[in-house]
């Protein structure tokens, strides 16, 4: 083998370890923010975060080659910084371009390093609208890779883009279909949140399977060791009773979920949990040994406060701006409530034509309740105690 | 009535886990958007003009001037096919040997006017090829690949790159074929490293290390970086075998060569993590905090040290995660799972994480994230993947192989606990 080819391979060698996970930095970022201005309606205030290093490679920066920017450096390029960086973004409003202009520097710190940042403004003819053009080519010469991550603050809304030389116009929208969306979401979260949450499910079923019935104590009942449950006569004052009992569990989950979700009350989920279970508990055996007859309502009304601390659960962690967290609280309640309207609308008719029956006071009633006793038991115990019950989660994995 | 309450406890969980992804991709979008926001730190106007705010590469570093020198000429001469060629494979060795991912768009840059014209030159072709397989883009650099060496079969570069590109993703029976092309086109050389590298992964790490001690020293015509290289290979031979000495030897001596290597850097300080050797690594890696994968060993290292204290630089590699996140970048998805797994104790998603990483690339290292976070999730069978693969190609090594036993034992006893 003669020497060059020999070379020829040597230098072939180059590729073969990049396929090893050899990044090891992000790739390249910059951040621009868009705000409406409170003082004016035709302006946005914009802040644009460029990496230091990225600018240094492409109008270079370390104007004395040391290796190490300073901010004297940075200061001085400053005007270099600003054409190159704002002629390379535009921002239409209806069509007609708001031409940019810098107003300050600074510096920022990311996870990557240093950034300058040019703040600037965007003067439109008319009031910033709700649909904005977006054109952003930072870069797009020098690292095809790059993206500008967007965010626009306008009109009480939050919008953003990701855009990169290959990717370099977006339109944002501003306005509230989003929210819309959102909400819509959100409803269809919470109902579906009632009807498979098998435990509020439990819950609210135990509240309501008496409603139909009224209880006669043994000393009303001649010739009786103990009361019975007899069916009312009439359906008005079975649906105003419901009617109560969902009202009362409504607002007082509604003041908790509100509480939890805004993260002015916060209490352990094992509490919340093993508190959800007893709650059913304590409803089923009240359809056995009642001691609650004529104000079941108050019965869903306190434990109303728990449950709400459970839908909570289900918007935990969520880190919303104010508007969208009242959109998705909002949104969720009214889901919640939809859902619960459902179950009551499909079992009131069916326990009224039922009520007269021996099938439902002691099947449904007596031994529903008894089933829901046993199954809260267990989930109690499981939350109270943090184990697992082996046959039981074989049934109900929990 | 049980089997209503048990199709509704499934489909209670399926929609929980639904109602979860709205809510993470609703927090994600909304974290994405507030990014700046969530930026750590305020805009501030540095006190004083001597202030220094960045590093960036210096002019006295050799590779710097080279591609200074070589940028300068490409600007005289944009149409320069040859010379943007150069230019794009001196910014990815550079960035490959720094670990700074921002020389992959930089070198992607001058090719880019010939990734229009059709057909694409084979040379940019292949080049291009090797930036998509370091930013992870296996299956489109196997495309490219394949289409560049039909065109082009004496390519010995591009049978070599392909050769790798299918050992990551554990493709060995068509590595092994590329290998053969490799070392048709390429020569002796070429052909040690192509084989010894994937004997290594398939079951002979005794015949790769033997192999590659025949080149180990090539003499002052191997460029450092290529003999570092195989120092590196042979450092994961020898631990294959048990023989932790003679790794940690041939570290140190890859190290020699190329001083601050970031995918030395990484293995080694992984090799010493694995002993429990937090100091060592501190000192090793101390001067290389810049590198996300250095400085996650780093971290690891502090928080065997002490928890509590490593805390903040916890905090700060979440934090450089979720800038990755935030532009969309899952380059790191193994070493995500590993930090998720291992300094923030969330299995599940760790677990997720290492099965969407599973999707992508199936290195040793792939495998043994699988095998960690499915038994530390108590979900062994996420771990029979693992277990075919090693059953296919026979990877060794004591740790893995520690590992997979556990995950056996673990799926013997969940598949025993169904039966009873």
């Amino acid at each position: 083998m003669t020497q060059r080819p020999y070379w020829r391979f040597l230098a072939l060698l180059c590729c073969l370890w990049f396929a090893l996970p050899a990044a090891a930095h992000k790739e390249s970022d910059a951040y621009v923010t868009l705000r409406s201005d409170p003082d004016n309606a035709h302006v946005l205030r914009g802040q644009w975060d460029i990496a230091l290093r990225d600018l240094n490679f492409a109008i270079g920066i370390d104007s004395n080659h040391d290796g190490a920017i300073t901010w004297g450096e940075v200061k001085a390029h400053r005007q270099a910084i600003e054409r190159y960086a704002l002629a390379r973004l535009s921002i239409t409003g209806d069509g007609l371009t708001c031409p940019l202009s810098a107003t300050g520097q600074q510096i920022d710190r990311h996870t990557d390093g240093a950034y300058d940042v040019v703040y600037f403004k965007a003067v439109c003819d008319k009031d910033i609208p709700n649909v904005l053009g977006l054109h952003y080519r930072l870069f797009a010469d020098v690292d095809p890779y790059h993206r500008g991550i967007i965010t626009v603050h306008a009109h009480g809304g939050t919008a953003g883009a990701v855009l990169g030389p290959g990717n370099q116009s977006a339109q944002v929208n501003l306005r509230q279909p989003n929210r819309w969306r959102q909400f819509k979401s959100f409803v269809y979260d919470g109902m579906w949140h009632i009807w498979l949450g098998l435990d509020h499910m439990m819950f609210i079923l135990s509240l309501l399977l008496p409603s139909v019935l009224i209880w006669r104590a043994a000393a009303a009942l001649p010739g009786q060791q103990r009361g019975e449950w007899q069916p009312v006569d009439r359906l008005w004052p079975a649906f105003v009773e419901i009617v109560k009992v969902v009202t009362a569990f409504t607002v007082s989950h509604s003041v908790t979920l509100t509480l939890a979700v805004l993260g002015i009350v916060a209490l352990p989920s094992r509490l919340v949990e093993s508190g959800i279970a007893l709650s059913i508990i304590v409803a089923a055996l009240n359809n056995i040994y009642p001691l609650i007859d004529k104000r079941v309502w108050l019965l869903a009304f306190g434990f109303g406060f728990i449950h709400g601390l459970g839908f909570a659960s289900a918007l935990s962690g969520l880190d919303l701006p104010a508007g969208a967290m009242a959109a998705s609280l909002g949104g969720f309640n009214v889901g919640v409530e939809i859902g619960q309207e459902a179950v009551v609308l499909a079992f009131m008719p069916i326990a009224f034509i039922l009520r007269r029956t021996r099938f439902y006071r002691l099947g449904v009633v007596r031994v529903g309740s008894a089933v829901i006793i046993a199954i809260s038991t267990c989930w109690f115990i499981e939350r109270v105690f943090d184990v697992s019950i082996p046959v039981f989660n074989v049934i109900l994995p929990n | 009535m049980f089997c209503l309450i048990i199709g509704l406890r499934i489909a209670a969980r399926l929609h929980a886990k639904q109602a979860r992804r709205l809510i993470a991709t609703v927090a994600l979008t909304l974290s994405a958007l507030t990014a700046q926001a969530a930026a750590p730190n305020a805009p501030f106007t540095p006190a004083d003009d001597a202030t220094v705010l960045q590093r960036v590469p210096t002019q006295t570093d050799p590779r710097v001037r080279r591609f200074e020198q070589l940028a300068e000429q490409q600007r005289r001469a944009p149409n320069n096919r040859e010379l943007a060629v150069r230019l794009a494979r001196t910014y990815i060795d550079y960035g490959r040997s720094t670990g700074d991912a921002r020389f992959l768009g930089r070198a992607m840059a001058p090719i880019e006017p010939w990734m229009h014209t059709q057909p694409t030159p084979v040379d940019v072709l292949i080049v291009h090829a090797t930036i998509l397989q370091s930013r992870h883009q296996f299956d489109a650099a196997r495309n490219e690949l394949k289409a560049a060496l039909k065109r082009a079969p004496g390519n010995a570069q591009g049978w070599l790159t392909l050769a790798t590109v299918n050992m990551v993703q554990g493709r060995f029976v068509e590595a092994r074929d590329n290998c053969v092309h490799a070392a048709n086109t390429g020569g002796n050389y070429l052909a040690i490293v192509c084989n010894g590298d994937l004997l290594s992964l398939t079951g002979h790490a005794d015949k790769a290390y033997a192999l590659l001690g025949l080149i180990e020293r090539g003499g002052p015509q191997i460029p450092a970086d290529v003999s570092a290289y195989v120092q590196g290979l042979m450092a994961d031979a020898a631990q294959r075998l048990g023989r932790r000495d003679a790794a940690e030897a041939h570290y140190k001596q890859g190290l020699q060569l190329t001083p601050g290597d970031n995918f030395l850097l990484a293995d080694y300080a992984d090799f010493l993590l694995d002993d429990q050797r937090y100091q060592d690594v501190i000192a090793l890696l101390k001067p290389y905090t810049d590198s996300d994968t250095s400085f996650l060993r780093l971290v690891y290292a502090e928080a065997g040290l002490d928890p509590a204290g490593a805390r903040d630089d916890i905090q700060a590699m979440a934090e450089r995660f979720a800038a990755m996140d935030t532009r969309g970048s899952h380059l790191y998805r193994r070493e995500q799972a590993g930090f998720v797994l291992h300094l923030l104790n969330q299995p599940g998603r760790a677990l997720a994480l290492a099965q969407k990483n599973w999707q992508v690339q199936r290195a040793p290292k792939d495998v043994r994230i699988l095998l960690e976070t499915a038994l530390a999730a108590h979900r062994p069978r996420a771990a029979q993947p693992a277990l075919d693969f090693i059953k296919r190609t026979g990877l060794q090594g004591p740790i893995v192989t520690r590992l997979a036993q556990q995950a056996r034992q673990a799926l013997a006893n969940a598949t025993a606990g169904d039966a009873s």
